[in-house]
């Protein structure tokens, strides 16, 4: 029914999450700058949901681009390892995080039974992701401590997060490719 | 210590500290892995890193749980930022005492990872300087056309991962010239052992861990 993964997708997809974790590294800056910004009005965590959906990208490209169950699970988790090799943050939680963040955007794609690859689908897999980090976070980053109303806001937040980078920038960035018909593999 | 189990026991500390939250227990093991990061030869610059990355996140998460959380609870905040050590220590002994080469090696013998899987991670990671000045010659190409290419433009990304299905095509036909063929049986030029030491340290850390969460406050 699928093909299986061959050695040309899985270096792409690990270079994939290299490209992406390099571009990221500019993105440390502005966690921290947002972090410091709001911190003194108590929403200081709020810069992780703000950010997040960032970190998220390579999961919905990958699916995109090879149209394979798993893709989305193993572009995620694969720029996760990447990133901890490189000596990122959070050290050995970010295989974690992307473990996280892998099944939250495959599920996107599985819902659709990897068949629709459009606008829906890149809602779902954004509604998904944001679902099930928000859960991670709730124990790894203490969610589980702040006051309702700020949790609302930072769910609205993460929602809103994914929505621009996993959802329009993916798009974007697959209408090119789709322009130049480098996809054809 | 075998690199996969060393990979194990810190991912299964980092997840029970995620689902606990006792300060004297976090810092107790950030004491431990402070002392088998000394006996690896930390350096002054590498500590000054571990200590310094969780700073902003751990201050924010503080402030916002003890000054502006129900029941200002100082102490939970704490916790917190102890935890976030944690991580931040755990990545340090596994990112400074093992090499991505030996850890994928280990993986392939040790947890029976593919191959392909392996192998193809790795080859990845061996251009990662190329990819980096790839990353910056998109920038500097654009700025000489008066564009400036941020991380939020999607032409960065569309040039890299153009960039990147080539590179796929061409490592993955090197790695073929040079014999390497999926789900084929091999042979390892070096071989990474897994002893019963290995076990012995994973399974009592547990159990000390177990006991010390129970004990402690």
């Amino acid at each position: 029914m699928f093909r299986q993964f061959h050695l040309k997708d899985i270096i792409l997809l690990a270079i994939i999450g290299i490209v992406f974790g390099v571009i990221y590294l500019a993105t440390g800056l502005l966690y921290n700058g947002l972090t410091i910004i709001l911190t003194p009005f108590g929403y200081g965590p709020m810069a992780n949901d703000i950010t997040l959906g960032i970190w998220c990208m390579a999961g919905p490209l990958a699916a995109f681009m090879l149209r394979l169950p798993g893709a989305s699970f193993l572009g995620e988790f694969l720029s996760a390892i990447v990133e901890m090799l490189l000596g990122d943050q959070w050290g050995v939680t970010t295989l974690l995080s992307g473990l996280v963040q892998g099944i939250g955007t495959e599920l996107g794609f599985t819902l659709t039974l990897y068949k629709m690859y459009n606008w829906i689908t890149l809602l779902l897999s954004a509604t998904t992701t944001t679902i099930l980090t928000f859960s991670w976070d709730w124990f790894r980053n203490g969610y589980s401590h702040f006051p309702l109303s700020m949790l609302i806001v930072m769910l609205i937040v993460r929602w809103l997060s994914m929505f621009f980078f996993t959802g329009i920038l993916v798009k974007l960035i697959i209408n090119l490719l789709n322009r130049s018909h480098v996809l054809t593999r | 210590m075998n690199p996969s189990i060393k990979l194990l026991l810190l991912l299964l500390i980092s997840l029970e500290i995620s689902f606990t939250n006792r300060l004297f227990v976090n810092l107790i093991l950030i004491i431990c892995l402070f002392i088998v990061l000394i006996f690896n030869k930390l350096t002054w610059h590498q500590f000054c890193w571990l200590m310094l990355i969780p700073l902003i996140p751990g201050i924010a998460v503080l402030i916002t749980i003890g000054g502006y959380g129900a029941g200002h609870d100082w102490l939970t905040g704490w916790s917190m930022v102890s935890r976030f050590y944690v991580y931040v220590f755990a990545g340090g002994v596994m990112t400074f005492t093992t090499s991505p080469l030996t850890l994928v090696r280990s993986l392939e013998q040790n947890c029976h990872l593919p191959s392909k899987f392996a192998y193809g991670t790795l080859a990845a990671l061996n251009i990662l300087p190329q990819i980096k000045r790839n990353v910056s010659t998109i920038k500097v190409a654009g700025k000489m056309r008066g564009l400036d290419l941020h991380w939020w433009s999607p032409t960065l990304y569309f040039k890299a991962i153009l960039s990147a299905i080539r590179w796929s095509d061409q490592l993955a036909q090197a790695m073929e010239t040079h014999g390497f063929r999926e789900e084929r049986p091999r042979t390892y030029a070096t071989l990474i052992p897994l002893r019963w030491v290995d076990w012995a340290i994973l399974i009592i850390s547990m159990v000390v861990l177990q006991i010390l969460l129970i004990a402690l406050p």
